[in-house]
């Protein structure tokens, strides 16, 4: 049944996220792109499952040289591979969203999407 | 025999070549360059005179890797139609350089024309579906350049949108009965032969069936018909046609009355034996019947002698349709016979009256007439053709229209069509009555009473003549012998337009038949009734008048100004530059279609959920979705970045829980340059008082974008398999031995996927230098040093 909760954890960001997003002020805007962002990060990691932590989990091998067992438990490394992009680029999305925005409240001297748009 | 590959690439490739050099070359001549179209066009001719009488396919390997050949099928009806395209294409480039003397924008006007000659070379020789769609539009793009070759004229800008919207969009219809029968040939003839119509054409019957057992065959059938249509300008869609009248005269002879409007009549000929049946013969000799009589009609009602001659092209086109419709061997012959035919008189029709118009300096029929004293020569020639025209014996004409009779009137013994066997022949002979009546028309601006109003008329160059006598001449040819037309070229292109063919013989009546009478009625009729053309005239242009719906274009001039109000109204409700509709838009959109797929695939079931998460996530999760609610609603801004930095974290927590520390750590040092950023900008800007106006209809909206990735997330993470994938198996078992590291998820992003790395890195480096441009770059003004700072963090969070 926790994949419920999960489910209800990523709608209910997804849903927070689409509220922040019409609203007229541009901050308020950032940060639901940036809600968004945080819960397709969540949801694409637990696509590759998740199971209670433990040593075995971690994707990093012990030792050294040509002895290298792989656990058979290993999170997937690939959804964290993508997931960690997904950061990065996410980072990058929201920095230059934000900047984008005080740049347009230099310019208008107002952050309203609704007194911005193409009929000033 | 089979054709020579390079000669027949050659013909369809040259004049697309010298299409491209012709600006140069225009430089080069000037408006001689209209002559050295003719050469390429000569040259043209006799390359594919060379192949004459070779059957085969040719094949040029195009995309080689994916099996792709540029497929060329060349026999008698192709070859038929692409020496008609070349050799007329030649007589026009010789008549032009005299006709458009004086013109500007030459050097588009020839290389649309080459262009066009080349299309309808790759349209009559191509057996790839492919190309023959891709040639064919590029016919009705020449014709849309060409129409519109008066850009200054809204006129001409007019009649050249309306042949391309017509033409293009019966193109588009076109496409998808090909996407259907590749579906078809796929499956009944192999994945080879799915674009290969000369493998359909050899497979007749395999392919009837699987087109009828999958129910494609009436589909397959009215798509070709509506391409098919409206190139050649069939009812109700014939209104292009005269429109395009606007287009330079020789221009209209070669385009809309020789070449491009027979497209559609050469396809129907080709696929005749794949599709023919009484489905066929319903449609194509109803269809063809119609336009022959209605345009004979609207013909009659023309003002000016090149509406005269388009209306009548439309009728001639119309006839070549029901020709083909007939499914009888009569019905091949009178399609192939009359499109040689048509091409010959009306062509010659076309440049006559250009050199009317050139030299008398009207078009309009009430001013014309008594020609013959100022230009004998032109005069002499449309007796020939115009009577031929008429379909009056012993012209050329006449031996096709009675190759239509007879097939009319066979029609009955194939098929049992009830009343049609008998209502086919009378319209016939009925829209032939004013082909007559029109025909007489057109000759009548050279007899009878010379108007005062008309002034000089000067003598025309030799050019103008040349090119309409050579066509004259031939027209005169086949009148006088027209078994050498038939062993010359109509033989062959009747045997691959015809189910069962066989020998085929035409010559002047000897004795008394039933086809004969039909011709006698049309032509006597039409006499009787020539003192009454005005009345007539006058009558048939009071329809329109008096009821407009009853004229197609008024149906397309409605549609033309509704379809820009529509486009503009929506416009302006989707596209009107506010974020919120964008978003609320595309977010609805997107979930309504997400949640329609699933439930159309029966995806929402909740049987068993594939994933469970240990109650400790559940719990970081649950604290995370409270912070995002409190960004909801949070007052102030320094409110919502701080809890938007504990959401964050918490979801830093869940990576730490879920076995992903590189991601945690990852996510830490953002969240904290995030804030940082954030607190940066927040300081520099008001706050904003946000009203509560919309809330409602955003929640809905929200709700139903949660709803639908909370169904999303439980469909489609249900089917995720126990243990890890053999993706991430691999790169856990490679990791050491190919990598050189024990850090599965750093191996991967630095080694295995090295260059989506690098690309990401690329992105965060644009976004750095996009932020740095939009503090610093301001017009005049200083950046701001506190965000410059941020922005150098920003730099620095790159190197992750």
């Amino acid at each position: 049944m926790t994949g419920v909760i999960l489910a209800g954890v990523i709608g209910a960001l997804f849903a927070l996220g689409t509220f922040l997003l019409l609203r007229r002020d541009l901050i308020r805007v950032v940060w639901g792109l940036a809600i968004i962002s945080q819960a397709a990060n969540v949801y694409l990691l637990a696509m590759g499952g998740i199971a209670e932590g433990t040593a075995e989990t971690v994707p990093v091998l012990e030792g050294h040289g040509h002895e290298i067992h792989v656990p058979m438990a290993v999170a997937d490394p690939l959804v964290q591979a993508l997931v960690l992009t997904a950061i990065v680029i996410g980072f990058g999305m929201t920095a230059f969203a934000l900047v984008l925005s005080y740049r347009v409240y230099e310019e208008h001297g107002t952050l309203d999407v609704s007194k911005l748009g193409d009929r000033e | 025999m089979t054709p020579e590959s390079s000669i027949v690439l050659a013909a369809v490739v040259l004049p697309f070549l010298v299409a491209g050099l012709t600006p140069l070359l225009y430089r080069a001549l000037g408006e001689r360059v209209g002559y050295a179209g003719a050469a390429v066009a000569a040259l043209c001719f006799g390359l594919l005179a060379t192949q004459y009488g070779t059957e085969g396919v040719v094949e040029v390997a195009w995309i080689p890797s994916l099996e792709i050949a540029l497929q060329f099928y060349v026999d008698g009806w192709g070859l038929l139609f692409a020496s008609l395209a070349s050799g007329i294409g030649t007589l026009i480039f010789l008549y032009s350089p005299s006709y458009m003397h004086g013109e500007t924008g030459l050097a588009r006007f020839y290389t649309a024309l080459l262009a066009f000659m080349g299309s309808i070379v790759g349209v009559a020789l191509a057996a790839n579906l492919i190309a023959i769609f891709v040639f064919w539009e590029l016919t009705s793009l020449c014709s849309f350049v060409l129409i519109g070759h008066h850009t200054g004229d809204a006129d001409s800008q007019y009649a050249a949108r309306m042949a391309m919207f017509v033409t293009v969009g019966g193109g588009l219809f076109l496409l998808v009965g090909f996407l259907l029968l590749s579906i078809v040939a796929g499956d009944v003839l192999g994945p080879a032969a799915a674009f290969d119509l000369t493998a359909m054409l050899e497979n007749t019957d395999a392919m009837e069936s699987g087109l009828r057992e999958r129910g494609y065959f009436l589909p397959v059938l009215g798509l070709l018909a509506i391409g098919a249509g409206t190139k050649s300008a069939q009812v109700p869609v014939h209104f292009w046609l005269p429109n395009a009248m606007a287009a330079p005269t020789p221009v209209s002879a070669f385009l809309h009355s020789a070449t491009m409007v027979k497209v559609g009549v050469y396809f129907l000929g080709r696929v005749r034996p794949l599709l023919v049946g009484v489905e066929w013969l319903l449609l194509f000799a109803t269809v063809g019947l119609a336009t022959m009589t209605v345009c004979a009609l609207l013909a009659v009602a023309a003002t000016d002698i090149k509406e005269l001659l388009a209306y009548s092209t439309a009728s001639h086109l119309g006839l070549m349709v029901a020709g083909f419709g007939f499914t009888s061997i009569y019905g091949a012959e009178t399609g192939v016979f009359h499109l040689l035919n048509h091409a010959l008189f009306k062509a010659a029709l076309f440049l006559i009256a250009g050199i009317v118009a050139h030299e008398a300096g009207s078009r309009k029929l009430s001013e014309l007439g008594g020609l013959r004293r100022d230009l004998p020569i032109t005069a002499a020639m449309t007796v020939v053709v115009a009577l031929s025209m008429g379909g009056i014996p012993p012209f050329n004409g006449f031996y096709s229209k009675e190759l239509l009779f007879e097939a009319a009137l066979e029609a009955s013994h194939y098929h049992d069509i009830g009343a049609l066997g008998w209502i086919y022949p009378a319209v016939a002979v009925f829209g032939s009555i004013f082909t007559v009546l029109y025909s007489l028309r057109f000759l009548s601006l050279f007899f009878g009473e010379r108007p005062d109003e008309l002034g000089e008329v000067h003598r025309p160059a030799i050019p103008l003549v040349a090119a309409p006598a050579v066509l004259t001449v031939l027209a005169a040819v086949v009148s006088v012998d027209p078994e050498l037309a038939v062993r010359a070229a109509v033989q062959s292109g009747v045997d691959a337009t015809a189910v069962d063919p066989h020998e085929m013989h035409v010559g002047l009546p000897t004795e008394y038949s039933t086809p004969v009478g039909m011709s006698a009625v049309a032509i006597v009729g039409g006499l009787v009734a020539y003192p009454f053309y005005d009345r007539l005239h006058a009558g048939i242009r009071a329809v329109p008048r008096g009821l407009p719906p009853s004229s197609p274009s008024w149906w397309y001039g409605s549609l033309v100004d509704v379809l820009p109000r529509a486009g503009a109204g929506l416009a302006a409700r989707v596209h009107n530059g506010l974020l919120r509709t964008y978003a609320t838009w595309t977010l609805a959109a997107t979930a309504a279609f997400a949640l329609a797929g699933f439930a159309a695939t029966g995806m929402i079931s909740a049987t068993g959920l594939g994933i469970e998460i240990p109650i400790a996530v559940a719990l970081v999760l649950v604290v995370a979705v409270a912070a995002g609610l409190a960004v909801a609603l949070s007052e102030t801004h320094v409110a919502g970045v701080l809890t938007l930095s504990i959401l964050g974290f918490m979801v830093a927590i869940f990576y730490i829980l879920a076995s992903a520390p590189d991601l945690a750590l990852t996510q830490l040092v953002v969240e904290t340059l995030v804030l940082l950023i954030f607190l940066l900008v927040i300081e520099e800007i008001p706050e904003f008082d946000e009203s509560l106006g919309r809330t409602a209809r955003d929640a809905v909206l929200s709700v139903a974008v949660g709803a639908t990735v909370f169904v999303t997330v439980l469909v489609a993470t249900d089917s995720r398999p126990g243990a890890t994938t053999d993706v991430a198996r691999y790169y856990a078992t490679r990791a050491v031995p190919e990598g050189g590291g024990t850090n599965i998820v750093n191996v991967t992003l630095v080694d295995f996927r090295g260059f989506d790395t690098l690309g990401e890195l690329a992105v965060v480096a644009l976004a750095a230098i996009s932020i740095l441009t939009l503090i610093v770059m301001r017009s005049g003004h200083g950046a701001d040093p506190g965000t410059e700072s941020g922005t150098e963090a920003t730099d620095g969070g790159d190197d992750e």
